[in-house]
Protein backbone atom coordinates (compact mmCIF):
# COMPACT_ATOMS: atom_id res chain seq x y z
CA UNK A 1 0.00 0.00 0.00
CA UNK A 2 0.79 3.41 -0.86
CA UNK A 3 1.40 5.68 2.20
CA UNK A 4 2.21 10.02 1.91
CA UNK A 5 4.10 11.15 5.19
CA UNK A 6 6.09 14.00 6.44
CA UNK A 7 6.20 16.36 9.35
CA UNK A 8 3.46 18.90 9.59
CA UNK A 9 3.77 22.98 9.58
CA UNK A 10 6.54 24.59 10.86
CA UNK A 11 8.09 21.63 12.58
CA UNK A 12 11.37 19.93 11.72
CA UNK A 13 11.85 16.92 13.69
CA UNK A 14 13.43 15.22 10.86
CA UNK A 15 14.55 12.07 13.03
CA UNK A 16 11.47 11.18 13.87
CA UNK A 17 10.59 11.15 10.04
CA UNK A 18 13.32 9.51 9.02
CA UNK A 19 12.69 6.49 11.35
CA UNK A 20 8.64 6.55 10.47
CA UNK A 21 10.15 5.81 6.69
CA UNK A 22 12.33 3.78 7.64
CA UNK A 23 9.58 1.76 9.44
CA UNK A 24 6.96 2.10 6.82
CA UNK A 25 9.68 0.86 4.24
CA UNK A 26 10.44 -2.72 6.67
CA UNK A 27 6.68 -3.44 6.70
CA UNK A 28 6.38 -3.14 3.54
CA UNK A 29 4.58 -0.15 2.54
CA UNK A 30 5.07 1.84 -0.62
CA UNK A 31 6.17 5.68 1.14
CA UNK A 32 6.40 9.07 -0.05
CA UNK A 33 8.20 11.00 2.61
CA UNK A 34 7.33 15.02 2.17
CA UNK A 35 9.86 15.24 4.94
CA UNK A 36 9.45 18.00 7.65
CA UNK A 37 8.17 21.71 7.57
CA UNK A 38 5.08 20.16 4.74
CA UNK A 39 1.72 22.02 4.60
CA UNK A 40 -1.59 20.32 5.11
CA UNK A 41 -2.57 20.76 1.16
CA UNK A 42 0.78 19.51 0.27
CA UNK A 43 -0.16 16.20 2.07
CA UNK A 44 -3.57 15.78 -0.01
CA UNK A 45 -1.80 17.03 -3.09
CA UNK A 46 0.72 14.30 -2.96
CA UNK A 47 -2.02 11.60 -1.70
CA UNK A 48 -4.17 12.85 -5.21
CA UNK A 49 -0.35 12.63 -7.48
CA UNK A 50 0.50 9.17 -5.74
CA UNK A 51 -2.64 7.51 -5.30
CA UNK A 52 -1.56 6.78 -1.92
CA UNK A 53 -4.32 4.99 0.49
CA UNK A 54 -3.45 6.43 3.73
CA UNK A 55 -1.66 9.75 5.24
CA UNK A 56 0.38 9.61 8.27
CA UNK A 57 0.91 12.74 9.59
CA UNK A 58 3.60 13.06 12.29
CA UNK A 59 3.87 16.08 14.90
CA UNK A 60 6.06 16.89 17.97
CA UNK A 61 5.71 19.86 20.63
CA UNK A 62 1.67 20.28 19.35
CA UNK A 63 2.64 21.91 16.11
CA UNK A 64 -0.41 19.50 14.21
CA UNK A 65 -3.29 21.36 17.14
CA UNK A 66 -4.12 24.41 14.70
CA UNK A 67 -2.58 22.84 11.26
CA UNK A 68 -5.34 19.86 12.04
CA UNK A 69 -8.52 21.95 12.30
CA UNK A 70 -8.55 22.99 9.13
CA UNK A 71 -8.22 18.95 7.52
CA UNK A 72 -12.15 18.38 7.46
CA UNK A 73 -12.58 21.36 5.58
CA UNK A 74 -9.84 21.13 3.34
CA UNK A 75 -10.03 17.17 2.52
CA UNK A 76 -13.27 18.50 1.24
CA UNK A 77 -12.61 19.91 -1.37
CA UNK A 78 -10.74 16.87 -2.82
CA UNK A 79 -13.29 15.15 -5.25
CA UNK A 80 -10.85 11.31 -5.42
CA UNK A 81 -9.84 11.54 -1.03
CA UNK A 82 -12.77 9.58 0.22
CA UNK A 83 -10.84 6.42 1.01
CA UNK A 84 -7.75 8.30 2.32
CA UNK A 85 -6.95 6.36 5.90
CA UNK A 86 -6.10 9.75 7.73
CA UNK A 87 -3.57 8.57 10.77
CA UNK A 88 -1.84 11.12 12.80
CA UNK A 89 1.13 10.56 15.49
CA UNK A 90 3.46 12.19 17.69
CA UNK A 91 3.43 14.86 20.66
CA UNK A 92 0.07 16.05 19.88
CA UNK A 93 -0.28 18.84 22.15
CA UNK A 94 1.45 21.79 24.01
CA UNK A 95 3.14 20.71 27.20
CA UNK A 96 1.34 17.99 28.83
CA UNK A 97 -2.01 16.35 27.55
CA UNK A 98 -3.59 12.78 28.27
CA UNK A 99 -5.11 10.55 25.29
CA UNK A 100 -8.08 10.68 26.48
CA UNK A 101 -8.90 14.61 25.52
CA UNK A 102 -6.50 14.26 22.71
CA UNK A 103 -7.56 10.99 21.06
CA UNK A 104 -11.30 12.49 20.66
CA UNK A 105 -10.15 16.06 19.77
CA UNK A 106 -8.15 14.40 16.87
CA UNK A 107 -10.58 12.08 15.30
CA UNK A 108 -13.45 15.43 15.56
CA UNK A 109 -10.94 17.10 13.21
CA UNK A 110 -11.57 14.18 11.07
CA UNK A 111 -8.13 12.03 11.47
CA UNK A 112 -8.95 8.11 11.60
CA UNK A 113 -6.50 6.75 13.59
CA UNK A 114 -4.85 9.31 16.83
CA UNK A 115 -1.19 8.28 18.47
CA UNK A 116 -0.41 10.70 21.18
CA UNK A 117 2.68 9.44 22.56
CA UNK A 118 2.36 5.94 21.41
CA UNK A 119 5.42 4.29 20.70
CA UNK A 120 5.93 4.23 16.66
CA UNK A 121 5.59 0.34 16.21
CA UNK A 122 2.63 0.24 18.17
CA UNK A 123 1.20 3.09 16.06
CA UNK A 124 2.05 0.92 12.81
CA UNK A 125 0.45 -1.94 14.68
CA UNK A 126 -2.66 0.05 15.19
CA UNK A 127 -2.54 1.13 11.60
CA UNK A 128 -2.61 -2.76 10.22
CA UNK A 129 -5.67 -2.95 12.74
CA UNK A 130 -7.31 -0.93 10.82
CA UNK A 131 -6.92 -2.09 7.68
CA UNK A 132 -7.47 -5.32 8.20
CA UNK A 133 -10.74 -3.83 9.45
CA UNK A 134 -11.76 -1.77 7.50
CA UNK A 135 -10.15 -2.55 4.12
CA UNK A 136 -10.63 -6.22 3.84
CA UNK A 137 -13.49 -7.28 1.18
CA UNK B 1 38.41 37.56 -41.43
CA UNK B 2 38.19 38.27 -37.64
CA UNK B 3 40.85 36.14 -35.21
CA UNK B 4 40.06 32.27 -34.32
CA UNK B 5 38.42 32.98 -30.82
CA UNK B 6 36.39 36.37 -31.60
CA UNK B 7 32.86 35.34 -31.85
CA UNK B 8 30.21 37.93 -33.50
CA UNK B 9 26.88 38.08 -30.96
CA UNK B 10 23.70 39.59 -32.47
CA UNK B 11 20.49 40.65 -30.16
CA UNK B 12 17.32 40.86 -32.18
CA UNK B 13 14.86 43.13 -30.20
CA UNK B 14 11.31 43.95 -31.47
CA UNK B 15 12.64 47.91 -31.65
CA UNK B 16 16.49 47.87 -32.03
CA UNK B 17 19.02 44.87 -32.79
CA UNK B 18 22.69 45.43 -30.99
CA UNK B 19 25.61 43.82 -32.30
CA UNK B 20 28.90 43.39 -30.48
CA UNK B 21 32.30 42.38 -30.82
CA UNK B 22 35.60 41.79 -28.84
CA UNK B 23 36.08 45.77 -29.27
CA UNK B 24 32.72 47.52 -29.59
CA UNK B 25 29.43 47.37 -29.58
CA UNK B 26 26.68 48.69 -31.95
CA UNK B 27 22.71 49.34 -31.44
CA UNK B 28 20.54 49.98 -34.29
CA UNK B 29 16.78 51.11 -34.76
CA UNK B 30 15.06 48.58 -36.87
CA UNK B 31 13.98 49.59 -40.52
CA UNK B 32 10.35 48.03 -40.43
CA UNK B 33 10.43 48.51 -43.95
CA UNK B 34 13.15 46.14 -44.30
CA UNK B 35 13.33 42.37 -43.66
CA UNK B 36 16.07 42.09 -40.50
CA UNK B 37 18.64 40.15 -42.22
CA UNK B 38 18.53 43.17 -45.38
CA UNK B 39 18.65 45.76 -42.59
CA UNK B 40 20.89 44.02 -40.43
CA UNK B 41 23.85 43.64 -43.60
CA UNK B 42 22.90 47.31 -44.41
CA UNK B 43 24.04 48.88 -41.23
CA UNK B 44 26.76 46.10 -40.14
CA UNK B 45 27.38 44.70 -43.58
CA UNK B 46 30.94 45.40 -43.20
CA UNK B 47 31.17 43.40 -38.90
CA UNK B 48 28.98 40.81 -40.26
CA UNK B 49 31.29 39.61 -43.04
CA UNK B 50 34.10 39.55 -41.55
CA UNK B 51 33.27 36.49 -39.23
CA UNK B 52 32.65 32.83 -40.25
CA UNK B 53 28.59 31.23 -39.93
CA UNK B 54 30.13 29.36 -37.19
CA UNK B 55 31.32 32.73 -35.01
CA UNK B 56 28.09 34.50 -35.37
CA UNK B 57 25.79 33.75 -32.65
CA UNK B 58 22.53 35.58 -32.87
CA UNK B 59 19.79 35.79 -30.25
CA UNK B 60 16.17 37.35 -30.54
CA UNK B 61 13.10 38.31 -28.39
CA UNK B 62 11.34 40.04 -31.57
CA UNK B 63 8.54 37.35 -31.27
CA UNK B 64 7.42 37.82 -27.63
CA UNK B 65 7.38 34.22 -26.41
CA UNK B 66 5.12 31.84 -26.43
CA UNK B 67 1.61 31.19 -24.37
CA UNK B 68 0.34 27.82 -22.04
CA UNK B 69 -2.21 26.76 -20.47
CA UNK B 70 -1.01 23.84 -17.93
CA UNK B 71 -4.12 21.14 -16.87
CA UNK B 72 -2.22 19.21 -13.68
CA UNK B 73 -4.18 17.32 -10.82
CA UNK B 74 -2.61 19.46 -7.77
CA UNK B 75 -1.26 23.10 -6.89
CA UNK B 76 1.55 21.57 -5.06
CA UNK B 77 3.27 19.08 -7.67
CA UNK B 78 1.87 18.85 -10.97
CA UNK B 79 0.95 22.33 -11.52
CA UNK B 80 3.67 23.93 -10.16
CA UNK B 81 6.49 21.70 -11.59
CA UNK B 82 5.00 22.69 -15.31
CA UNK B 83 4.88 26.09 -14.07
CA UNK B 84 8.07 26.15 -13.16
CA UNK B 85 9.69 24.41 -16.59
CA UNK B 86 7.57 26.61 -18.70
CA UNK B 87 8.74 29.74 -16.83
CA UNK B 88 12.48 28.57 -17.24
CA UNK B 89 12.07 27.51 -20.98
CA UNK B 90 10.73 31.30 -21.48
CA UNK B 91 7.17 30.48 -22.17
CA UNK B 92 4.19 32.58 -20.49
CA UNK B 93 1.55 31.15 -18.45
CA UNK B 94 -2.21 32.47 -19.57
CA UNK B 95 -4.05 29.77 -17.16
CA UNK B 96 -3.47 26.48 -14.62
CA UNK B 97 -6.42 24.04 -14.33
CA UNK B 98 -7.10 21.89 -11.59
CA UNK B 99 -8.58 19.00 -13.17
CA UNK B 100 -11.04 17.93 -10.81
CA UNK B 101 -12.79 21.21 -10.99
CA UNK B 102 -11.91 21.65 -15.62
CA UNK B 103 -15.75 21.86 -15.77
CA UNK B 104 -15.28 25.39 -13.99
CA UNK B 105 -12.78 26.93 -16.11
CA UNK B 106 -13.79 29.48 -18.95
CA UNK B 107 -12.43 28.83 -21.99
CA UNK B 108 -9.31 31.21 -22.70
CA UNK B 109 -10.60 33.27 -26.07
CA UNK B 110 -7.14 33.92 -27.21
CA UNK B 111 -5.02 31.14 -29.57
CA UNK B 112 -3.00 28.90 -27.07
CA UNK B 113 0.56 28.10 -27.97
CA UNK B 114 1.16 24.97 -26.10
CA UNK B 115 -1.48 23.02 -23.83
CA UNK B 116 0.87 21.06 -21.07
CA UNK B 117 -1.34 18.16 -19.31
CA UNK B 118 0.49 16.60 -16.86
CA UNK B 119 -0.72 14.58 -13.49
CA UNK B 120 0.45 11.65 -11.34
CA UNK B 121 3.22 9.49 -11.15
CA UNK B 122 3.40 6.87 -13.11
CA UNK B 123 2.73 4.13 -10.78
CA UNK B 124 -1.00 6.26 -10.58
CA UNK B 125 -3.30 5.96 -13.81
CA UNK B 126 -6.74 6.51 -14.43
CA UNK B 127 -6.56 10.13 -13.10
CA UNK B 128 -8.09 11.93 -16.39
CA UNK B 129 -11.37 11.08 -17.90
CA UNK B 130 -13.91 12.43 -21.06
CA UNK B 131 -13.74 15.82 -19.02
CA UNK B 132 -10.25 16.60 -20.17
CA UNK B 133 -10.89 15.94 -24.08
CA UNK B 134 -14.16 17.75 -23.89
CA UNK B 135 -12.21 20.94 -22.46
CA UNK B 136 -9.46 20.30 -25.03
CA UNK B 137 -12.09 20.29 -27.80
CA UNK B 138 -12.81 23.46 -27.22
CA UNK B 139 -9.64 25.40 -27.07
CA UNK B 140 -8.03 27.00 -29.89
CA UNK B 141 -4.39 25.67 -29.85
CA UNK B 142 -1.24 24.94 -31.73
CA UNK B 143 0.41 21.65 -29.83
CA UNK B 144 -0.37 19.81 -27.07
CA UNK B 145 1.98 18.05 -24.61
CA UNK B 146 1.25 15.19 -22.07
CA UNK B 147 3.60 14.42 -19.47
CA UNK B 148 1.83 13.31 -16.94
CA UNK B 149 1.70 9.50 -15.26
CA UNK B 150 2.36 6.82 -18.35
CA UNK B 151 -0.53 4.80 -17.56
CA UNK B 152 -2.61 7.22 -18.60
CA UNK B 153 -1.16 8.20 -21.99
CA UNK B 154 -2.51 6.25 -24.33
CA UNK B 155 -6.05 6.48 -23.65
CA UNK B 156 -5.70 10.35 -23.79
CA UNK B 157 -3.77 10.24 -26.86
CA UNK B 158 -6.54 8.29 -28.34
CA UNK B 159 -8.84 11.23 -27.78
CA UNK B 160 -7.12 14.48 -28.01
CA UNK B 161 -5.63 14.94 -31.57
CA UNK B 162 -2.27 15.47 -32.17
CA UNK B 163 -1.03 14.92 -28.86
CA UNK B 164 2.54 14.78 -27.72
CA UNK B 165 3.59 12.41 -25.54
CA UNK B 166 6.96 12.52 -23.42
CA UNK B 167 8.06 11.21 -19.98
CA UNK B 168 6.72 12.08 -16.82
CA UNK B 169 7.99 15.42 -15.21
CA UNK B 170 6.98 13.86 -11.62
CA UNK B 171 9.44 11.07 -10.74
CA UNK B 172 8.09 8.13 -7.89
CA UNK B 173 9.21 10.33 -5.88
CA UNK B 174 7.54 13.02 -6.20
CA UNK B 175 10.56 15.00 -7.51
CA UNK B 176 10.67 17.43 -10.46
CA UNK B 177 12.39 16.40 -13.85
CA UNK B 178 13.06 18.88 -16.01
CA UNK B 179 14.90 18.04 -18.73
CA UNK B 180 11.87 16.60 -21.72
CA UNK B 181 9.59 19.36 -21.13
CA UNK B 182 12.22 21.81 -21.03
CA UNK B 183 13.95 20.81 -24.30
CA UNK B 184 10.46 20.69 -25.82
CA UNK B 185 9.07 23.92 -24.95
CA UNK B 186 12.72 25.39 -25.74
CA UNK B 187 12.29 24.03 -29.24
CA UNK B 188 8.88 25.23 -29.44
CA UNK B 189 10.01 28.35 -28.69
CA UNK B 190 12.53 28.65 -31.37
CA UNK B 191 10.34 27.15 -33.97
CA UNK B 192 8.42 30.20 -32.88
CA UNK B 193 11.69 32.60 -33.41
CA UNK B 194 12.20 31.00 -36.69
CA UNK B 195 9.15 31.12 -38.27
CA UNK B 196 8.32 35.00 -37.13
CA UNK B 197 9.97 37.92 -38.11
CA UNK B 198 12.14 36.85 -40.67
CA UNK B 199 14.32 35.18 -37.99
CA UNK B 200 14.66 32.48 -40.32
CA UNK B 201 16.36 34.72 -42.82
CA UNK B 202 19.41 34.87 -40.39
CA UNK B 203 20.22 31.50 -40.92
CA UNK B 204 21.91 32.52 -43.49
CA UNK B 205 24.91 34.28 -42.17
CA UNK B 206 25.26 31.59 -38.70
CA UNK B 207 25.74 28.35 -38.31
CA UNK B 208 24.79 28.56 -34.49
CA UNK B 209 21.18 27.82 -33.21
CA UNK B 210 19.31 31.19 -32.85
CA UNK B 211 18.00 31.30 -29.35
CA UNK B 212 15.29 33.38 -27.01
CA UNK B 213 17.39 36.39 -25.26
CA UNK B 214 15.96 35.84 -22.10
CA UNK B 215 17.31 32.57 -22.00
CA UNK B 216 20.95 33.68 -22.96
CA UNK B 217 20.92 36.94 -21.03
CA UNK B 218 20.02 34.55 -17.84
CA UNK B 219 23.24 32.47 -18.47
CA UNK B 220 24.88 35.97 -17.48
CA UNK B 221 23.47 36.20 -14.14
CA UNK B 222 25.66 33.70 -12.16
CA UNK B 223 28.65 35.94 -13.81
CA UNK B 224 27.05 39.12 -13.18
CA UNK B 225 29.62 40.13 -9.97
CA UNK B 226 32.76 39.57 -12.74
CA UNK B 227 31.09 42.84 -14.33
CA UNK B 228 28.48 44.47 -11.67
CA UNK B 229 28.41 45.24 -7.71
CA UNK B 230 25.42 43.67 -7.38
CA UNK B 231 24.57 42.15 -3.81
CA UNK B 232 22.31 38.84 -3.54
CA UNK B 233 19.56 38.31 -3.50
CA UNK B 234 18.48 40.39 -6.67
CA UNK B 235 16.26 41.24 -9.65
CA UNK B 236 17.47 41.97 -12.92
CA UNK B 237 14.73 43.85 -15.52
CA UNK B 238 14.79 44.05 -18.97
CA UNK B 239 12.18 46.05 -20.13
CA UNK B 240 12.55 46.71 -23.59
CA UNK B 241 10.07 47.62 -27.10
CA UNK B 242 7.72 45.04 -26.75
CA UNK B 243 8.37 42.42 -23.41
CA UNK B 244 9.83 43.05 -20.14
CA UNK B 245 12.16 40.20 -18.57
CA UNK B 246 12.67 39.51 -15.02
CA UNK B 247 15.26 37.42 -13.50
CA UNK B 248 15.36 36.73 -10.02
CA UNK B 249 17.24 34.77 -7.65
CA UNK B 250 15.94 31.40 -6.72
CA UNK B 251 15.60 32.38 -2.60
CA UNK B 252 13.10 35.25 -3.43
CA UNK B 253 10.60 32.64 -4.23
CA UNK B 254 9.76 29.89 -1.63
CA UNK B 255 8.27 27.20 -3.75
CA UNK B 256 9.97 24.44 -2.22
CA UNK B 257 11.32 22.99 -5.94
CA UNK B 258 14.61 22.13 -6.02
CA UNK B 259 16.49 22.84 -9.40
CA UNK B 260 20.32 23.13 -10.61
CA UNK B 261 20.15 26.20 -11.70
CA UNK B 262 20.02 29.26 -8.89
CA UNK B 263 17.80 32.19 -11.06
CA UNK B 264 14.98 31.88 -12.71
CA UNK B 265 12.91 34.20 -15.25
CA UNK B 266 9.71 35.27 -16.35
CA UNK B 267 8.85 37.04 -19.48
CA UNK B 268 5.96 39.65 -19.68
CA UNK B 269 4.99 39.33 -23.08
CA UNK B 270 2.71 42.72 -23.58
CA UNK B 271 4.64 44.37 -21.66
CA UNK B 272 6.99 47.11 -23.50
CA UNK B 273 7.15 50.76 -24.18
CA UNK B 274 7.35 50.98 -28.11
CA UNK B 275 5.14 47.28 -29.78
CA UNK B 276 3.49 46.88 -26.99
CA UNK B 277 2.69 50.42 -26.05
CA UNK B 278 -1.37 50.08 -25.92
CA UNK B 279 -1.08 47.24 -23.88
CA UNK B 280 1.16 48.76 -21.40
CA UNK B 281 -0.77 52.23 -21.28
CA UNK B 282 -4.10 48.84 -20.69
CA UNK B 283 -2.38 47.62 -17.99
CA UNK B 284 -1.48 51.32 -16.13
CA UNK B 285 -5.43 52.25 -16.67
CA UNK B 286 -5.91 49.20 -14.80
CA UNK B 287 -3.79 49.82 -11.97
CA UNK B 288 -5.46 52.41 -9.14
CA UNK B 289 -1.65 53.52 -8.18
CA UNK B 290 -1.00 54.02 -11.56
CA UNK B 291 -2.76 57.46 -11.71
CA UNK B 292 -1.12 58.15 -8.50
CA UNK B 293 2.02 57.57 -9.72
CA UNK B 294 1.54 59.71 -12.86
CA UNK B 295 0.65 62.85 -10.21
CA UNK B 296 4.06 61.94 -8.64
CA UNK B 297 5.69 62.45 -11.68
CA UNK B 298 3.92 65.60 -12.51
CA UNK B 299 2.36 64.59 -15.56
CA UNK B 300 -1.26 64.09 -16.28
CA UNK B 301 -3.17 60.84 -17.97
CA UNK B 302 -3.18 62.60 -21.37
CA UNK B 303 0.97 61.25 -21.27
CA UNK B 304 -0.67 58.06 -22.68
CA UNK B 305 -1.27 60.08 -26.14
CA UNK B 306 1.31 62.20 -26.68
CA UNK B 307 4.73 60.44 -28.61
CA UNK B 308 7.48 62.56 -27.06
CA UNK B 309 10.79 61.96 -25.61
CA UNK B 310 9.13 62.54 -22.18
CA UNK B 311 6.31 60.60 -22.80
CA UNK B 312 8.16 57.49 -23.62
CA UNK B 313 10.45 58.19 -20.41
CA UNK B 314 6.97 58.38 -18.25
CA UNK B 315 6.01 55.33 -20.21
CA UNK B 316 9.34 53.54 -18.89
CA UNK B 317 8.40 54.35 -15.50
CA UNK B 318 5.38 53.16 -15.98
CA UNK B 319 6.78 50.04 -16.80
CA UNK B 320 8.91 49.74 -13.63
CA UNK B 321 6.12 50.30 -11.63
CA UNK B 322 4.03 47.62 -13.23
CA UNK B 323 5.98 44.58 -13.64
CA UNK B 324 7.42 45.13 -9.81
CA UNK B 325 3.02 45.07 -8.86
CA UNK B 326 3.13 42.10 -11.07
CA UNK B 327 6.24 40.41 -8.93
CA UNK B 328 4.75 41.49 -5.77
CA UNK B 329 1.74 40.19 -3.40
CA UNK B 330 -0.27 43.03 -5.12
CA UNK B 331 -1.01 41.64 -8.34
CA UNK B 332 -0.04 38.02 -8.17
CA UNK B 333 0.93 36.31 -11.71
CA UNK B 334 2.72 33.67 -11.67
CA UNK B 335 5.13 34.23 -8.88
CA UNK B 336 5.38 35.94 -6.19
CA UNK B 337 8.63 37.56 -4.90
CA UNK B 338 9.83 38.28 -1.55
CA UNK B 339 10.59 42.03 -2.95
CA UNK B 340 11.94 43.08 0.69
CA UNK B 341 14.23 40.69 0.90
CA UNK B 342 16.28 41.55 -2.21
CA UNK B 343 19.38 43.84 -2.16
CA UNK B 344 19.95 44.99 -5.65
CA UNK B 345 18.06 45.61 -8.81
CA UNK B 346 19.49 45.50 -12.13
CA UNK B 347 18.22 47.64 -14.80
CA UNK B 348 18.90 46.45 -18.68
CA UNK B 349 17.83 46.93 -22.21
CA UNK B 350 16.23 49.79 -23.94
CA UNK B 351 15.17 51.48 -20.60
CA UNK B 352 18.84 52.12 -19.73
CA UNK B 353 19.18 54.32 -22.90
CA UNK B 354 16.45 56.70 -21.55
CA UNK B 355 16.08 56.72 -18.03
CA UNK B 356 18.21 58.01 -15.48
CA UNK B 357 19.59 56.24 -12.39
CA UNK B 358 17.36 59.04 -10.30
CA UNK B 359 14.61 58.42 -12.52
CA UNK B 360 14.52 54.98 -11.64
CA UNK B 361 15.08 55.25 -8.18
CA UNK B 362 12.31 57.58 -7.44
CA UNK B 363 9.54 54.69 -9.23
CA UNK B 364 11.23 51.84 -7.18
CA UNK B 365 10.60 53.81 -3.98
CA UNK B 366 7.06 55.20 -4.85
CA UNK B 367 6.43 51.30 -4.93
CA UNK B 368 8.12 50.38 -2.02
CA UNK B 369 6.28 52.80 -0.12
CA UNK B 370 2.89 52.67 -2.05
CA UNK B 371 2.49 48.73 -2.28
CA UNK B 372 4.60 47.71 0.35
CA UNK B 373 4.12 49.96 3.09
CA UNK B 374 8.42 50.32 2.98
CA UNK B 375 11.46 52.93 3.17
CA UNK B 376 13.30 49.43 2.09
CA UNK B 377 15.74 50.82 -0.77
CA UNK B 378 17.56 48.57 -2.90
CA UNK B 379 20.45 49.43 -4.65
CA UNK B 380 19.60 50.23 -8.08
CA UNK B 381 22.26 49.22 -11.13
CA UNK B 382 22.39 50.24 -14.39
CA UNK B 383 23.74 48.21 -17.12
CA UNK B 384 23.77 51.03 -19.69
CA UNK B 385 26.34 49.73 -22.29
CA UNK B 386 24.28 45.99 -22.61
CA UNK B 387 26.98 43.98 -20.40
CA UNK B 388 24.94 41.62 -19.15
CA UNK B 389 23.46 40.49 -22.53
CA UNK B 390 27.35 40.01 -24.21
CA UNK B 391 28.55 38.20 -20.60
CA UNK B 392 25.31 35.85 -21.27
CA UNK B 393 25.63 35.61 -24.97
CA UNK B 394 29.55 34.98 -24.93
CA UNK B 395 29.14 32.05 -22.32
CA UNK B 396 26.31 30.52 -24.07
CA UNK B 397 28.82 31.12 -27.08
CA UNK B 398 31.65 29.51 -25.87
CA UNK B 399 29.43 26.74 -24.21
CA UNK B 400 28.23 25.79 -27.88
Amino acid sequence: MKVVTGVIGNDIHVVANRLMDLSLNARGYEVFNLGVNTFLEEFFDAAVETGAEILLISSLNGEAEGWSREVKILKSKYKTLDRLIMMIGGNLTVGSGNARDIVPRYKNYGFDLVCHQVDLNTGLDMLEDYIKEHRQP
Amino acid sequence: MSTSNEKLLIDIGSTYFKVSTNASIEQHFRDFNKQILDDLIHKCGDTVHRFEASDIHICSSANGGLSTLIIGLTHSYSLKYASNIAFNSGINIIQSIVFQNIEDYSIPSDVIDVVIIVGGIDSNGGLFDQRLSDYIAKLDYSNVVYVGNSQDAAAIASQVERLVVLPNIIDDRLHIVEQHLKEYLTNLYQQDIEGKEDIKHLYQITGNQIYPTPYVVNKSLPLIHSSFSVTEPFILLDIGGATTDVHYSKDLVSDNIVTEQGHDRIVFKKLGVYKSRQSLIFTAENNEFAYELLMHLKVTENIYTEYSEKATRILMQLAIFLVLCKMSHYRPTYVTLNLLAINSIVFTGGITKVLEAEDIEDVVAFFYRKILNSDHKPVTVLDTNYDIWTLGAREHATCQ
